[in-house]
């Protein structure tokens, strides 16, 4: 157990290096620079030599990066061109706001695929399952976005139980918070809800085979209550590996959400530092971005052994 | 863990095989296998899942077969309806995509504009035409890279892993395929769109390269579960050459596995393109794309939903035709759901 | 096993029961009664700081001027010149010379007095320590002299139309002489707000100041808002979670909000909508080409269709608010035949040129109109989408490597600037550079007809084509009073807002 976490711990930290490389190489391919768009459609030649070289964008790049890894050991993301001022604090702010956005929804998400896959597994074979898997394969083809546009047409507009848009953090207002949250929160929840819903099922349907649960059944428990005593840490593998990659995807990926809800997350800050072509807060958005998926894959593959003795001993 | 014949390398045991495409996991992966790794942990015969069919009674194939149609039937004619809108684009269309009619602009669904039109008064039946050529070519690029690119490096990283000699190399193939893992499709895309401008072509290859570690993991642990079964170790044993099984062997028998990994990631590129296209970073004008449609019909929702269902709708129906298709496939080449069909 | 899975269930229900407690909350959250002494108002450009000395675009000034920063000088909704700070000024006969007084017991909101050491301090920092290229405005100041605390005397290089008309932009901004040390986050001035808040990407707190030495505003909190996305504002107004929507960027939505409950506002801007070409080289360096664009675009449709027929055509690089505007939408006429002709003479028919288009919602609307416009007549646009402000900027704008590019030009007055050698559109200014210099230092009557003329130079030139003037497109509750019809400065002036 130890070796394995130490192992992966390892990995960690040399994919992280590998990461950085990668990210530091990739922005430096960026065309326009940070100088041109600061002075606009009015800017001198002169003028924009000059602000490259007080952002220090003429030094070698060698240098720039160990400046920028020294930087970062120390929690300091260094300045933006552009707004003058420190990124660190605009990253932990728009981490923490994703954050909550895509935990609060992989967390709707599994609340309400862990009981349908499970239901949909359990009547296979009759209407009820047969509508929930249907109904999951057509969540899954619905891109969020169309469904977020839909959520807002109906329960913002329409009906008016919830704000179109807008964000407030929870310490300016828990009811305020909470009430910006939902439909960010289900539009993302929905689709997510819909791939879980097949994993679930699927893992359900393969525990039911295994020979414990029929053991149980054959000691007299009813095929539901053997699989809730005997089935669902194991079916709980899947679901961890799943909740996992999607809380990883969303980190980026609920940056259309974050849009079209007007939500400062780490995603829409990553977007507008890219137009501004804020190179030091691109790098830095992406590392951490970065980061937080390995440490995420890292979490996922620490709990696997916990969840399963078995994996513990095969490392 | 009976299929893994080296456990002391430390990628063996790692059971997240699930993801597919851009990191996404594949939604539709789901059904009949819970993809190779998850079942990995467990006991239960997982030789099976490549060992070729031949086992099973006739009788009982027919059976699946039978049963097996429903999604692989929808999802084949959805897709065939996609891949035929599109080339029909080629030789006719209603109308010129460019040729705007302002005097005629949105209008409602009527005989000469069966879905009505755009803003400019274009024909919006035509636009869904040449639409999907946009999506087709995204999903072909995007799935051609991952798969020209993924299933070697697995199979590869799995043949290294045989000897004790290329045991490390395969390890660190997997672990820069990890890395690779941390980059989403939509970071790629955000990147990549900034470095060469947005446009179809950086999108369709950040989703592909995104997709790149999906196609790796399966096709290493399908190439693991054949270089563990009998009848390659029979052929080893006859000194046949590596290169020799992993074309004879291997591949025709881990084809299976990567048709529906390419069907999955077909789905996820199609949605892909379409959240790209709505953040301004996929498709740009003038090509007629559903994502742009669906993106630029938005300021009409409430006076015109039509220009928004259209895209919306198709680009629903593509990603359920291919999710389905590989839910048909995967059936049809995964014995286990055979086993599932007797129990 | 039961413990832990029964308490996850205890945990949904308790979570779901937040949310509806939650949604509760909320329809109280937004109740009348706090109203009326705050207003919302959503904007597209976010201010990337709160420096418009070093930083360039819309969306600082607009924000800042008027509001919290003043200039000697502002002009009001018809385009004429108003007293602020300086209550009144004279100019000497030799008009190089200008006196200003300046209005008594104005404060900074940091609660130092206003005085001509300010003003100086200023203008002189202008030159001196201003990255923004529009500080070239000040280069004809020579000097400047404070003979007591209440008079600012200035003095120009030579005789100008121009200057104090450029001083109500921003670059006649006063600063105090203590407040110009963290400018890209603290903005201190004598307007009628200071900031309370500022959320970088987000928003903009106003809070009206008491100690305002002018008339106090009616609207004490005021908040800006950025949208990205023009339909989440205007989804935004339609919930009613902000009062107004400054300058809608989905035109086609204004026709959602005509009802009582709310007013729709189209005025002009100094916007004008220019389909630009490369004059310099490339295919359009033929002014038979040039010609031919002219008569292919349908600028009626293309307002139509792109821009839902909020603007006005203007047919030349002036808006009707400025005084020397001159109606030239007849000189070409949308003629697609003599567009043909003129194709097929300058023998251009079906070479393909680069339209390069900012990734702006009108420019992409244009584009496909246009090019479909000028496919018609044979000529044909390869569209390339360039990201703006970042690659439009590096590519079109200071490399010129374009033939075709489509731009709102909102800088007020800025057809001398448009239209000189060295601009990406590098029109030959030989004739117009004369005519410019002896209507900048003459007479106010010269002036006007010197420019009229200039604007019909480069209009019968072809140098591009004016398609059409951006519209000021304001959403509001209709309760909302105070908001201006017509947008000609830099500023959106929030001081004159009120609910009635």
């Amino acid at each position: 157990m130890i070796t394995y976490v130490a192992n992966r711990a390892l990995q960690f930290a040399l994919s992280l290096i590998v990461a950085s490389v990668a990210v530091f190489a990739l922005m430096s391919l960026l065309p326009g620079n940070a100088a041109q768009v600061a002075l606009g459609t009015n800017a001198t030649p002169e003028a924009v030599a000059a602000l490259e070289a007080q952002y220090g964008l003429d030094q070698p790049p060698v240098l720039r990066y160990f400046d920028w890894m020294g930087g970062m050991l120390t929690g300091d993301f260094g300045t933006s061109y552009v707004t003058g001022a420190a990124i660190t604090p605009v990253i932990v702010g728009s981490v923490q706001v994703t954050g909550i956005l895509v935990i609060a929804s992989i967390v709707l998400a599994i609340l309400i695929a862990v009981p349908l896959g499970t239901f949909a597994a359990l009547e296979q074979r009759n209407w009820i399952g047969v509508t929930i898997s249907a109904l999951s394969q057509i969540g899954i083809a619905v891109p969020n976005f169309l469904a977020a546009i839909i959520l807002v047409m109906v329960f913002s507009l329409t009906l008016g139980w919830f704000p179109s848009q807008g964000w407030m953090a929870p310490v300016e207002g828990v009811g305020g918070f909470l009430v910006r949250l939902v439909l960010p929160v289900v539009s993302l929840a929905l689709v997510q809800a819909a791939i879980l819903t097949r994993y679930v099922r699927s893992a359900v349907l393969d525990v039911m085979r295994e020979d414990y649960i029929r053991t149980a059944r054959a000691k007299g428990l009813t095929r539901t209550k053997a699989l809730f005593v005997h089935g669902l840490r194991n079916a709980a593998i899947p679901v961890v590996t799943v909740a996992g990659v999607q809380l990883a995807t969303l980190l980026v990926g609920a940056v259309i959400i974050e849009q079209i809800f007007v939500i400062p997350g780490i995603g829409s800050e990553l977007v507008r530092a890219v137009a501004n072509r804020d190179l030091v807060a691109v790098q830095g958005i992406v590392m951490v971005l970065v980061l937080l998926v390995l440490v995420i894959n890292l979490i996922v593959d620490v709990l696997y052994p916990i969840i399963d003795p078995r994996i513990r001993t095969a490392a | 863990m009976s299929q893994n014949p080296s456990p002391a390398s430390s990628g063996e045991t790692n059971p997240r095989n699930v993801v597919t495409a851009d990191g996404i996991p594949a939604a539709a992966s789901a059904e009949g296998t819970t993809a190779p790794g998850t079942t990995a942990p467990g006991t239960a015969a997982p030789e099976a899942a490549v060992r070729p069919s031949r086992r099973t009674g006739v009788d009982q194939r027919k059976r699946t077969l039978l049963r097996l149609n429903a999604s692989m039937v929808i999802g084949a004619v959805l897709v065939i309806l996609i891949f035929a809108l599109a080339l029909v684009s080629f030789l006719w269309t209603p109308y010129d995509p460019s040729a705007v009619d302002p005097v005629a602009r949105l209008q409602s669904s009527s005989l000469e504009h069966p879905f009505g039109t755009d803003m400019f008064g274009r024909d919006t039946l035509t636009w869904v035409m040449y639409g999907a050529r946009i999506t087709l070519m995204v999903g072909i690029v995007a799935v051609g890279i991952a798969l020209l690119i993924g299933t070697p490096i697995g199979v590869i990283a799995a043949l290294f892993a045989q000897y004790p000699w290329g045991a490390w190399i395969g390890a660190v193939i997997m672990r820069a395929n990890d890395i690779l893992l941390a980059f989403p499709a939509l970071l790629l895309a955000i990147i990549f769109a900034a470095v060469y401008q947005p446009g179809t072509g950086p999108a369709m290859v950040a989703v592909g390269i995104a997709a790149i570690p999906g196609f790796a993991r399966v096709a290493r642990s399908g190439t693991m579960q054949v270089l563990g079964s009998e009848y390659v170790r029979a052929a080893r044993a006859s000194n046949r050459r590596v290169p020799a099984i992993a074309l004879f062997h291997v591949l025709p028998n881990i084809a299976g596995m990567v048709i529906v990994q390419a069907s999955v990631a077909f789905a996820i590129s199609i949605l892909a393109e379409a959240g790209l296209s709505f953040l301004g970073l996929g498709t740009q004008a003038p090509v007629p794309s559903w994502g742009r449609m669906l993106q630029e019909s938005q300021q009409f929702l409430s006076t015109h939903p039509g220009l928004a269902l259209w895209p919306g709708l198709f680009i629903a129906l593509a990603v359920l035709g291919f999710n389905l298709l590989g839910d048909g496939l995967r059936d049809r080449f995964d014995p286990k759901m055979e086993a599932r069909g007797n129990g | 096993m039961k413990t832990p899975r029964f308490k996850m269930w205890v945990a949904a229900a308790a979570a779901s029961s937040l949310f509806l407690t939650a949604c509760s909350a909320g329809a109280s959250d937004s109740g009348e009664s706090a109203k009326k002494d705050s207003m919302t108002i959503a904007f597209t450009a976010e201010p990337a700081n709160l420096d418009f000395t070093s930083t360039s675009g819309v969306a600082i000034p607009e924000a800042l001027m008027e509001n919290v920063y003043e200039s000697l000088v502002r002009v009001d909704g018809d385009g004429e010149i108003q007293p602020a700070l300086a209550k009144d000024w004279d100019i000497s006969d030799d008009r190089k010379t200008y006196t200003f007084h300046l209005q008594d017991g104005v404060k900074f909101s940091d609660g130092s007095d206003l005085t001509s050491e300010d003003v100086k301090f200023s203008y002189e920092r202008v030159q001196k320590d201003w990255k923004n290229a529009l500080k070239s405005k000040m280069d004809i100041v020579d000097s400047i002299k404070t003979p007591d605390d209440l008079t600012v005397e200035i003095a120009l290089k030579k005789p100008s139309n121009t200057w104090l008309f450029n001083l109500t932009s921003l670059v006649g901004a006063v600063f105090d002489t203590q407040g110009t040390g963290d400018l890209s986050n603290t903005a201190i001035g004598t307007g009628p707000y200071a900031i309370e808040k500022f959320t970088r990407g987000q928003s903009i707190d106003f809070a009206a100041r008491d100690d305002y030495w002018g008339e106090k505003p009616k609207v004490k909190n005021v908040e800006f808002k950025y949208f990205k996305d023009a339909v989440s504002a205007s989804n935004a107004l339609k919930s009613g979670e902000i009062d107004v929507v400054s300058n809608l960027q989905a035109p086609e939505l204004a026709g959602e909000f005509q009802s009582k409950d709310y007013q729709i506002i189209s005025g002009t801007t100094n916007g004008e909508v220019v389909l630009s070409m490369n004059n310099a080289k490339g295919i359009f360096k033929d002014k038979k080409a040039r010609e031919a664009v002219m008569y292919a675009v349908d600028r009626k449709a293309v307002l139509d269709t792109a821009w839902a027929g909020y603007g006005e055509l203007i047919g030349s690089m002036v808006p009707p608010t400025d005084p020397y505007y001159e109606d030239l939408t007849g000189v070409w006429k949308y003629d697609p035949q003599k567009a043909k002709d003129l194709v097929s003479e300058a023998g251009i028919a079906g070479e393909k040129f680069t339209f390069t288009v900012p990734n702006l919602p009108y420019a992409k609307a244009i584009s496909e109109i246009v090019s479909s416009q000028l496919e018609a007549v044979g000529l044909k646009a390869d569209i390339k989408t360039q990201e703006f402000p970042a690659v439009w900027l590096d590519k079109t704008f200071t490399k010129h490597d374009f033939d075709m590019s489509v731009i709102n030009h909102a800088e007020p007055r800025d057809i001398l600037t448009v239209f000189s050698k060295d601009y990406y559109i590098g029109y030959d200014d030989s004739k117009i550079k004369k005519i410019a210099e002896k209507a900048d230092t003459g007479t106010e009557e010269e002036y006007i007809s010197g420019m009229k003329d200039i604007a019909k130079t480069i209009t019968d030139d072809a140098a591009s084509d004016f398609l059409f003037l951006f519209p000021n497109l304001v959403i509001a509750k209709s309760d909302v009073s105070g908001i201006p019809a017509n947008r000609v400065s830099d500023a959106f002036r929030i001081a004159d807002l009120s609910w009635n």
